[in-house]
């Protein structure tokens, strides 16, 4: 009952005062619907990131020139390097017994055309035959390009789904050619429909020999070497063979670092943990802040209510409230007063998800645990900054506070 | 013996200066006695209904109230005796604006925790011995000045207290509604309650069965009366 009734005048009172307890709540809201908005957000993408890395295998590695870089200092450094080539897949292909399957590829943008059809910036992609076995790229029509179109610099194309969506709407695109810098290639393969990922379009792309892309469109670009191990076991062991082979290839000295990257899943998901850990970051950073904020203002608002209500504290008193029964009650309205912003802010935080995922690539997906985070945040951020408010409430001298009007 | 006090002091400081407002009163009240504390105002009679009330505790002297030594308790003991002992009758009627007469009522029993169901019995019960079961669902602005003094002397009698401790009950009501009061009043000790009004005015005062003037702190003189 004096559970119930706290509840009730705290609610009766945000009723009555509508700009006041938006004003009393609006740093609640905030701090809220920060947590709640960035973690779905986050959570989206946990979910959407780990399983787009995971396709990626957990026995395969990625050497390249660049690596990740976190500054232009390392971009540059790393721009002075060789360039990797196929003579160095080749190197591993020969030399490495953990590495199974070893390709390359190489991309540029280009634009496609199919007679007075053109796309603009597909990614046109060089690679080996055998890159398909690394990483997964599954066949609608058609057939991939084979070894001996590699060996022979043919020039025939695997499409994405969307090129040959736009270019051949009606017709069937296998054995029909496309203009790629001014060459036609023959189209032997049509991909599955991909999706997009983080907002990039998967399904944009021709695919040609890695040795006919050389020829096209020349050797001064970056060179990725795709690696795939046997088996999880063999993956450090293959990563350390592919890493001496290119050491003694490109003459590096014992004393220094490696010329070149090597990139697990592993690496990438370190990437876009670092990533999200900063996102976090600002989230906690901006929703303590609105907190903070929050709950003095309800610290304020509460203070009010115990002065406004100081002859009402006395008739209880006198009655018979002890100590505990006043603090409980104005502690209860300070937490219903904040509980009521948490579920504002759950809602506005879920709601501005929603609207970012529908209005941007990011996904997002409200978690249980943000949700219950918000309530248990808005909660203790009442009790908090109810209990002094309380204490002086409960600590009000009976006498005096019968006299006050 | 329902009150016993014996040289009972209470002296307040107010800046530097020591201002006696009770000075050695010495006091006993039977049970089912009707009492009456008269004195003009600064002669220290809310002083003394304020420790007998067991809102406050004297700075020296003892007071027993049923049997049990009340002045030297702490805060919440003092509640809890007042929520068992004392049903109190102010003068301003002191109740809840926001809260209906029958959850004024009900509230020294939300703090002795009695059930829902039986605090609603008995709140009703005692509304209906102060003639007002047709107005429970009112607000205290709802209702007369009468009505809301009717009100509180429910809520002095939800929790049966041995002792209803009236301050100027009828002070701020008009004379006919004042005298409807303590026709109430008078009823209620028929019923065997003890009574203690706390009042400056001759004509309350002498409902009681016995009058005690109090001035500067001191009894001055006492008169009783044979009904």
């Amino acid at each position: 009952m004096q559970f119930l009734e706290s509840i009730l005048i705290a609610l009766t009172s945000l009723k009555t005062n509508k700009l006041r307890s938006i004003l009393t709540l609006i740093g609640v809201i905030i701090g809220v619907m920060t947590v709640i908005a960035v973690a779905s957000i986050i959570a989206g993408m946990n979910r959407y990131v780990s399983d787009k890395i995971s396709t990626m295998g957990s026995t395969t590695f990625i050497i390249d020139r660049v690596g990740i870089v976190m500054s232009d200092e390392e971009w540059w450094d790393a721009m002075k390097r060789k360039r990797l080539t196929l003579e160095d897949v080749e190197a591993i292909r020969e030399n490495c017994q953990a590495c199974e399957v070893v390709g390359a590829r190489m991309f540029t943008l280009r634009k496609v055309k199919h007679k007075n059809q053109y796309l603009s910036d597909v990614l046109v992609m060089g690679g080996t035959a055998n890159l398909h076995e690394i990483s997964s790229m599954n066949v609608e029509h058609g057939r991939h390009v084979s070894e001996f179109e590699e060996l022979h610099r043919r020039q025939v194309a695997f499409v994405g789904w969307e090129v040959a969506d736009k270019l051949f709407p009606n017709l069937d695109p296998i054995g029909r050619e496309v203009k790629v810098g001014g060459r036609d290639f023959k189209i032997v393969g049509v991909a599955e429909k991909k999706g997009s990922f983080l907002g990039q379009n998967q399904d944009n792309f021709v695919s040609i020999p890695v040795t006919t892309f050389l020829k096209v469109f020349g050797t001064r670009r970056n060179l990725d070497i795709l690696v795939k191990s046997a088996d999880l076991e063999s993956m450090r062991e293959a990563q350390d063979q592919a890493r001496t082979i290119l050491r003694l290839r490109r003459k590096v000295p014992q004393n220094k670092p490696d010329d070149f990257a090597i990139m697990t899943a592993d690496t990438f998901m370190q990437l876009y943990r670092n990533f999200t850990s900063t996102a976090y970051l600002v989230m906690i950073g901006v929703s303590s802040i609105a907190l903070v904020v929050g709950g003095i203002v309800i610290m304020n608002i509460m203070l009010v209510s115990v002065t406004q209500r100081t002859k009402e504290v006395g008739i209880r008193k006198a009655v018979g409230a002890k100590k505990r029964h006043i603090m409980w009650q104005f502690l209860v309205e300070a937490v219903t007063v904040a509980l009521v912003g948490g579920i504002i802010g759950i809602l506005m935080g879920t709601a501005i998800a929603k609207i970012v995922s529908a209005t941007t690539p990011l996904p997002s997906a409200v978690e249980l645990w943000s949700v219950v985070m918000g309530l248990l945040i808005s909660s203790s951020v009442g009790i908090f900054f109810g209990i002094f408010p309380a204490m002086k409430a409960a600590r009000l001298n009976p006498i005096e506070a019968l006299r006050y009007e | 013996m329902l009150i016993q006090t014996e040289d009972l002091w209470k002296i307040y400081e107010v800046g530097a200066e020591k201002v006696n407002a009770v000075r050695g009163i010495s006091l006993e009240v039977k049970k089912g006695e009707y009492l009456a504390i008269m004195g003009p105002s600064g002669s220290g009679k809310s002083t003394l209904m304020n420790l007998i009330g067991c809102l406050d505790t004297p700075s020296s002297g003892k007071y027993y109230l049923n049997g049990r030594l009340v002045s030297e308790l702490t805060e919440d003991e003092l509640a809890f005796i007042r929520n068992k002992e004392i049903g109190f009758v102010f003068q301003t009627f002191n109740l809840l604006p926001r809260a209906s007469a029958l959850h004024n009522v009900e509230l020294p029993l939300i703090y002795n925790g009695t059930e829902p169901e039986e605090r609603k019995r008995r709140a009703r019960a005692a509304l209906k011995m102060v003639d007002l079961e047709d107005r429970m669902t009112h607000k205290p602005n709802e209702l007369s000045g009468g009505q809301r003094q009717r009100v509180a002397l429910a809520r002095a009698l939800a929790n049966n207290p041995s002792l209803i401790l009236a301050d100027e009950p009828t002070g701020n009501l008009d004379t006919a509604t004042g005298a409807e009061i303590m026709a109430l009043l008078g009823r209620l000790h028929e019923q065997g309650n003890t009574l203690l009004i706390v009042t400056h005015e001759l004509d309350v005062a002498r409902y009681a069965n016995r009058i005690i003037h109090i001035r500067d702190g001191k009894i001055e003189r006492e008169e009783k009366f044979d009904k």
